[in-house]
């Protein structure tokens, strides 16, 4: 499979790179002969590639899969290998960059197309918001289950990386049964549950079981489901009154299975069976909007806008997309969208500022939770009010609390009877707190546990906001040591800055470090809890910064006018995330397209939050199902 | 009634890894099961070692431990430090998830953020894979951080990499219990759990819902129907081990010491110290009661940056102190964090000495591999590797040595002789190349 990001950071290199627009497929070519014909070429062509299979421009379609694997390999500087002549990083950067741009150009021309969308486990969070509306209780049942890793956008519910351990198999048998004990004493859960009992109006006890099983399996399944499919249900059932178990407890006992049915634990689409590109199937499509805005199954009335057979209507899709989003469950796929497309999640674990120098920060849970929760918040009041997603990079209003206002240091304009409560506030003029940049949480995710790192925060900014990750470190980087050194000879201590200087007189660091460092340079004057400081160590804090063509700038406010100038970047690389979040996969080459399309969109409607949540949700991959792949004899 | 052999042809098959001779298919029909049984455990610490202060003076019976590895003293009779091993395998790629992934699989793992993974399957579950019919739990898998969020956009591979070294199939990582106290609960149920009746009617249960997956498995695509493969395999697992709970025959395993369910630890460990403390407990009570032979432990995932600030004279994160330099404070609190993580090692050794077992101590009857994927870690070398075995293995190891193999031996033929050891002989895994000369016993 092709993957996206990469291909999407070299066409962004435009912004801080400085590639030529003239070049063509030949000078590709010449770079290629330069670099790579004396291993890669005729019988004996190292790794079976040879420059010839690449050599014509039809070879950027037909041999897209091989093109990209070879820009990975030049970006990520394994070839040319150790020892071989190599070309400098700028040669490098414009030869990806234009690559980049090739394919993508090759593979939009014949229009967008669905991509893959393969069966999925519920992710934890998935599996607890799921059984929490099935049974309507509120319990963290999920909590037991081991933590999901992540794959193709970075996010844990792409369906690759949701495999199944030993673990789980244990896990959802007990959480099954801990939920089936709870609801059974439950009042609200027992009452959804026990629709018919046996004997009232004349039901055995076989029938009453029969309209349980119908009302709950097509809810535990998310889409209607057959008599065949109820049989062996109510044959458990059956077994376990056989047992001697009441009816209620053989009910529950029955549901319990349902719990564990791969019916219930995966999502699975109704395969396509032509070889055509098909509408999906409607019960399917409201699981798809459901778990991406709520991150958990459909309601009823998103369930009788299927069963009515007009959900695939863009203007019913449109009005049901606010609805949604003010629903308090949105606030679930915020916060799971937005932690782990900033990393902040990882302020639980890794990234946690070390409690001994912090303990400001892990001495107050209060504290601690609103700085979790100031960048979810805002993002939701973003999608709710359908305010301009720019605001991420810089607004007038934040999120506050009493909390925030005494850790920035600021007289917020709290509403006096709730000022623990966070809100959406007008920030005073000169705060310094606008958008993601002026947000605690995001300054600490960046740092290290115990000191800020210009390097860390920049790193950041390339990849989260702008989606412009830099390249690992050559494999060769001299020992920063000996450098130093010489550099530091008589002189007693260096600051990070001037040992940051050192770096990027390197020709070999420099490519990146020219890039990232000036970007955190900027934030010096955050501590790394978000504290503003204008000292360091007695020092005045140094926010100056140039970036490599020459544009000089100094502090927060002036870097938020820089990431505004490349707003269109910073779109493009929220949308492929949250594309990738609403897939729940990798994004692919052609994904790049229907990427393209979202973002020209956002553009128009003044780069409104609704708007591209929208544009996903009626985009060709989320709505379209692929047809079958033909076998090539 | 015959009982099914403990490996099936087509599992044996899976192993791309694994090589078989003739021998071995006797050894499997063949019922040499020594009566004390042999346990495998591998603790792995992330970002590897300082090496200046970790190889230790002098080769064979007659070496001095290093200063990092002296908390290992008191049962230095019973070590083998291992030197010059490394994995070719996780040569190149990136500092870090190459390493890791392969350091128990000994293969080159496929670069991906998470569309197609693919490594080789681990040593310990070519072990469990052959025993884990004998025993309530076929192998555990702890650790105390949870799965690495995300993918590492720098360097294009996903976290899930990272944080695991156990792969029951080139697809397939183990999730692992970090909750030291489910994971006690765990090995309480899997050796005491429903019995009779209710362990019949969890049977039913999962026949039921095994029968949903393969409907649903014939209507799916073939990429779909391996994850629902992985369904299948792993409730087919829990319900052979409930039939035989249902059936009140339990073949012929039985606890060789009880689990005591009022020892269960906390689910909220104090620090990091105590929670490692914790699950290598979980370690020493498997196999002290033999609900599981086979465990790997993971100190932390790949690039872990835990905060060792607690230890007196450091003042960073894990992999921050890795990336040395040369500093010379950089590299003696990189050494204080190694030891330290010698010192666990040394806690879960001691506790397995004191648990006395026939006429030895289940450290007899054990083989505890301690090491890193990365010798240097400020290099990402994975030549010569920090690695430590201790345990008798039965009488197999030749313990007590600083055994220095000809350079860049494969790290595989530690895992060939680790296998013949614990009584599941392959020919060859991953690169092997045979037995690591040395280490077993002769005869």
């Amino acid at each position: 499979m092709i993957r996206l990001a990469i291909l999407l950071a070299l066409a962004a290199l435009a912004c801080f790179g400085a590639p030529s627009e003239d070049y063509s497929f030949q000078t590709a070519q010449s770079f290629l002969n330069t670099y790579c014909q004396n291993c890669h070429q005729g019988q004996t062509a190292v790794g079976g590639f040879r420059l010839g299979q690449i050599a014509a421009p039809s070879s950027l379609r037909q041999e897209a899969q091989r093109w990209t694997s070879l820009s990975r390999r030049i970006t990520g500087g394994e070839m040319p290998p150790k020892g071989a002549p190599a070309p400098d990083f700028a040669q490098r950067e414009q030869f990806t960059h234009w690559l980049g741009k090739a394919l993508r150009a090759e593979a939009c021309a014949n229009g967008v197309v669905p991509g893959p969308a393969p069966i999925r486990r519920l992710n934890r969070h998935e599996y607890t918001a799921t059984l929490r509306d099935l049974l309507d209780m509120h319990l963290d049942i999920g909590q037991t289950l081991p933590a999901d890793g992540a794959g193709g956008e970075g996010f844990d519910n792409a369906a690759e990386t949701l495999f199944l351990s030993p673990l789980h198999s244990e896990k959802y048998m007990e959480a099954a049964q801990f939920a089936m004990d709870f609801a059974a004493r439950e009042y609200k859960s027992r009452t959804k549950i026990l629709v018919a009992a046996p004997g009232a109006s004349g039901l055995t006890p076989r029938q009453a079981a029969q309209r349980v099983l119908k009302t709950f399996l097509p809810r535990a399944f998310r889409r209607p489901v057959t008599e065949s499919e109820v049989a062996p249900y109510l044959a458990l059932f059956q077994a376990a009154t056989d047992q001697g178990q009441s009816y209620e407890e053989a009910i529950f006992y029955t549901l319990r299975g349902a719990l564990v049915s791969p019916l219930f634990l995966f999502r699975a689409e109704p395969p396509n069976p032509g070889t055509e590109t098909r509408p999906l199937e409607s019960y399917a499509l409201a699981s798809r909007i459901s778990y991406f805005l709520w991150g958990s199954m459909p309601d009823e009335l998103l369930t009788d806008v299927a069963a009515s057979g007009k959900l695939q209507e863009p203007a019913v899709l449109k009005k049901l997309i606010p609805t949604m989003l003010r629903n308090d469950r949105s606030l679930e796929f915020v916060e799971r969208f937005i932690e782990q497309w900033l990393h902040t999640r990882e302020l639980a674990t890794d990234k946690a500022p070390d409690a001994g120098l912090f303990a400001a920060y892990t001495a107050d849970e209060e504290l601690r939770s609103d700085i979790r929760n100031q960048p979810v918040l805002f993002l939701r009041e973003l999608l709710v009010k359908n305010l301009s997603l720019l605001q991420l990079l810089d607004s007038k209003h934040t999120i506050g609390t009493s909390n925030l206002a005494k850790h920035f240091g600021l007289k917020l304009p709290l509403n006096p009877g709730r000022t623990k409560q966070p809100q959406w506030i007008e920030l005073p003029e000169g705060s310094n707190r606008g958008g993601l940049l002026g947000m605690p949480a995001v300054l600490a995710v960046s740092s290290y546990p115990y000191r800020t790192s210009p390097v860390l925060r920049g790193a950041w900014i390339l990849e989260s906001l702008l989606g412009t990750p830099s390249p690992p470190p050559p494999p060769d980087v001299p020992a920063l040591d000996e450098a130093e050194a010489a550099a530091q000879a008589g002189q007693p201590r260096t600051t990070v800055r001037e040992r940051l200087a050192v770096h990027r007189a390197s020709p070999a660091c420099a490519g990146c470090h020219d890039r990232m460092d000036p970007l955190g340079f900027a934030l010096e004057n955050y501590d790394v809890i978000g504290r503003w400081r204008d000292e360091e160590s007695g020092k005045p804090v140094d926010n100056s910064a140039e970036l490599s063509d020459g544009t000089k700038f100094h502090g927060p406010d002036q870097l938020r006018k820089v990431l505004l100038d490349r707003k269109d970047l910073f779109m493009r690389n929220l949308a492929s995330k949250m594309l990738g979040y609403a897939l729940g996969r990798g994004l692919t080459l052609q994904d790049s397209c229907t990427v393209d399309q979202i973002v020209a969109h956002v553009r128009e409607n003044e780069y409104s939050a609704q708007s591209l949540v929208e544009a996903i949700v009626l985009s060709v991959p989320f709505r379209y199902q692929t047809g079958r792949v033909v076998e090539k004899k | 009634m015959t009982r099914k052999p403990a490996l099936s042809r087509r599992s044996l098959l899976r192993g791309a890894g694994v090589g078989l001779s003739l021998p071995w298919l006797e050894a499997m029909a063949s019922s040499t099961v020594p009566k004390i049984p042999v346990r495998m455990a591998m603790l792995y610490m992330p970002n590897g070692v300082n090496t200046s202060a970790w190889w230790p003076e002098g080769a064979g019976a007659g070496f001095q431990l290093s200063p990092t590895l002296a908390p290992l003293e008191f049962c230095k009779d019973q070590v083998v430090v291992l030197n010059n091993l490394w994995n070719a395998a996780s040569k190149g790629g990136d500092g870090h998830y190459v390493k890791e992934a392969a350091i128990l699989t000994c293969t080159t793992i496929r670069k991906t953020q998470g569309a197609d993974l693919g490594n080789g399957i681990s040593v310990d579950q070519v072990a469990a894979q052959r025993t884990g019919r004998q025993t309530p739990l076929a192998s555990i898998e702890l650790g105390v951080t949870p799965v690495a969020i995300g993918v590492d956009a720098v360097v294009g591979y996903t976290r899930v990499y990272g944080s695991h070294i156990a792969w029951s199939s080139p697809t397939t990582p183990l999730a692992r219990e970090i909750n030291p106290r489910s994971a006690y609960e765990r090995l309480y149920r899997a050796s005491y759990g429903p019995q009779g009746n209710a362990a019949r009617m969890d049977k039913l249960l999962l026949d039921r819902v095994l029968d949903d997956a393969k409907n649903l498995r014939s209507q799916v695509g073939s990429a779909d129907q391996v994850r629902l493969d992985e369904y299948l395999s792993v409730m087919r697992s829990l319900e052979e081990r409930v039939a035989r709970a249902s059936s009140g025959e339990k073949g012929e395993w039985k606890a060789r010491a009880p689990i005591d369910p009022n020892a269960t630890p906390t689910e909220r460990p104090g620090d990091h110290a105590e929670h490692v403390r914790l699950m290598l407990d979980i370690i020493a009570t498997a196999f002290q009661s033999d609900t599981s032979r086979v465990a790997t432990f993971m100190f932390g995932n790949a690039v872990s940056n835990v905060s060792f600030r607690f230890l007196e004279g450091v003042s960073a994160g894990h992999h921050d102190v890795s990336h040395h330099q040369n500093d010379v404070d950089k590299l003696r609190q990189y050494q204080l964090v190694n030891r330290w993580h010698i010192q666990q090692y040394a806690y879960l050794l001691g506790k397995l000495k004191a648990m006395k077992e026939g006429d030895g101590t289940v450290l007899d009857n054990s083989m505890i591999l301690f090491g890193s994927a990365l010798s240097d870690g400020n290099r990402h070398d994975p030549h010569k590797l920090p690695l430590v075995l201790a345990g008798g293995g039965g009488g197999r190891i030749a313990t007590g040595q600083h055994l220095i193999f000809p350079e860049d031996t494969p790290l595989a033929n530690l895992y060939v002789s680790m296998l013949d050891a614990f009584g599941a002989t392959v020919e060859r895994f991953g690169d092997s190349t045979g037995p690591l000369a040395g280490l077993l016993r002769q005869g």
